[in-house]
């Protein structure tokens, strides 16, 4: 057992459908906790606890060194023109059909904070299917992007490719000082 | 958090269970798509596309605030005290259950890469189940943790709080594979 342990990601690998199921669920917990922790550091350094911040940061880092692990032995790493044509996809499902269902039912329901939730994740989705779009037929081209900034709202995740950010984010309202960019 | 973000963002309520369930599906949808695309602007590095990777790098951000707005609404975001025994509870179900499952399998399955893959989760969530155990002691008698850099392995995730070993005791990564924070 020393060849596995090279300075490599584990590598894709044909396994039993049992293995390929944990494997994925194993992705979706390591995605879950990485997302957790840096929440949970920013409460922290709220709190005036900035080296539990730190922490919960190095561990998120760490949960995401499994994600791509896992990601990696489930064959999930592609060429670039792949990746986007992926990343397509996940957006497109997430427009089309998994937020749309989930809008109905929060509304049925009158859950209103979930609404809002869903909707700004919706909105900024529409922002990402399109400038995946553009960007793949670039790559299929062999041409990257050029380098204009990409900026992103910390509340709504509202997208924007351009000089600089807007005045208000047109999805949640938040001015652009707070907008980061990229 | 400054006030004027933190007033647009969507509050913690009382969910129907299915409203509950399909939040829970989203957030592990975000936080999976956010992971991904880390990843895939690696890649585009790696191919000479700085700006695509750019873009993944920007749009993964995008998605962490989608699953950080989820997990407040289901009231996932507590005190760090509470926040703390939430993350120490999740590492000890991987250590005690999940991992030893999964390892189990993949080991009658033949799956190498998969068995390595889930070894090297496995040990990095050892260190940090008990950094999780310390820190909480520490915030619940109002302290926070030292001032020490923590450090990980970006091959395997082994967590280390203080100085960096010559080697990773879990993959062998030279010193210089560690990011410390």
């Amino acid at each position: 057992m020393a060849e596995p342990f090279k300075n490599t990601p584990p590598a894709p690998e044909a396994k039993g459908d049992m293995t390929a199921a944990n494997i994925a669920a194993a992705l979706a917990g390591e995605s879950q906790a990485s997302q957790k922790y840096l929440a949970f550091a920013d409460v922290a350094d709220a709190e005036g606890y900035p080296n539990v911040a730190r922490l919960f940061r190095a561990v998120a880092y760490a949960e995401s060194t499994h994600a791509r692990n896992h990601l990696s032995v489930l064959g999930g790493i592609g060429t670039t023109a792949e990746n986007l044509k992926a990343a397509w996809g996940g957006e497109t499902f997430e427009i089309d059909e998994m937020y749309p269902a989930y809008d109905a039912v929060a509304k049925l329901q009158e859950n209103e904070s979930a609404q809002v939730s869903i909707r700004y994740a919706l909105k900024a989705e529409m922002d990402h299917q399109g400038i995946y779009d553009t960007t793949l037929k670039g790559v299929e081209g062999e041409k990257d992007l050029d380098t204009t900034p990409v900026y992103v709202c910390p509340v709504c995740g509202h997208t924007v490719v351009g000089d600089k950010a807007p005045a208000y984010c047109t999805q949640c309202g938040t001015t652009s000082e707070f907008f980061k960019e990229f | 958090m400054d006030e004027a973000m933190e007033k647009r963002l969507p509050k913690p309520e009382e969910l129907n269970a299915m409203t509950k369930e399909s939040l829970a599906a989203a957030f592990a949808g975000e936080s999976q798509a956010a992971e991904k695309y880390l990843v895939w602007a690696d890649q585009a590095d790696e191919e000479g596309y700085p700006n695509v990777a750019k873009l993944f790098r920007a749009i993964s951000f995008a998605e962490t605030r989608h699953a950080r707005n989820h997990l407040r609404v289901m009231g996932g975001i507590g005190s760090t005290a509470d926040n703390l025994a939430a993350a120490f509870g999740g590492e000890s179900f991987e250590v005690d259950e999940m991992y030893p499952a999964y390892h189990g399998i993949a080991k009658l399955q033949g799956n190498n890469q998969a068995v390595r893959s889930i070894n090297y989760a496995l040990k990095s969530e050892v260190d940090h189940k008990g950094q999780y155990t310390d820190a909480r002691e520490q915030v619940l008698a109002g302290k926070d943790i030292a001032d020490q850099p923590v450090s990980v392995c970006l091959v395997c995730g082994h967590t280390v709080i203080g100085d960096v070993p010559d080697k990773c005791p879990y993959c062998a990564a030279g010193k210089e594979l560690y990011r410390s924070f």
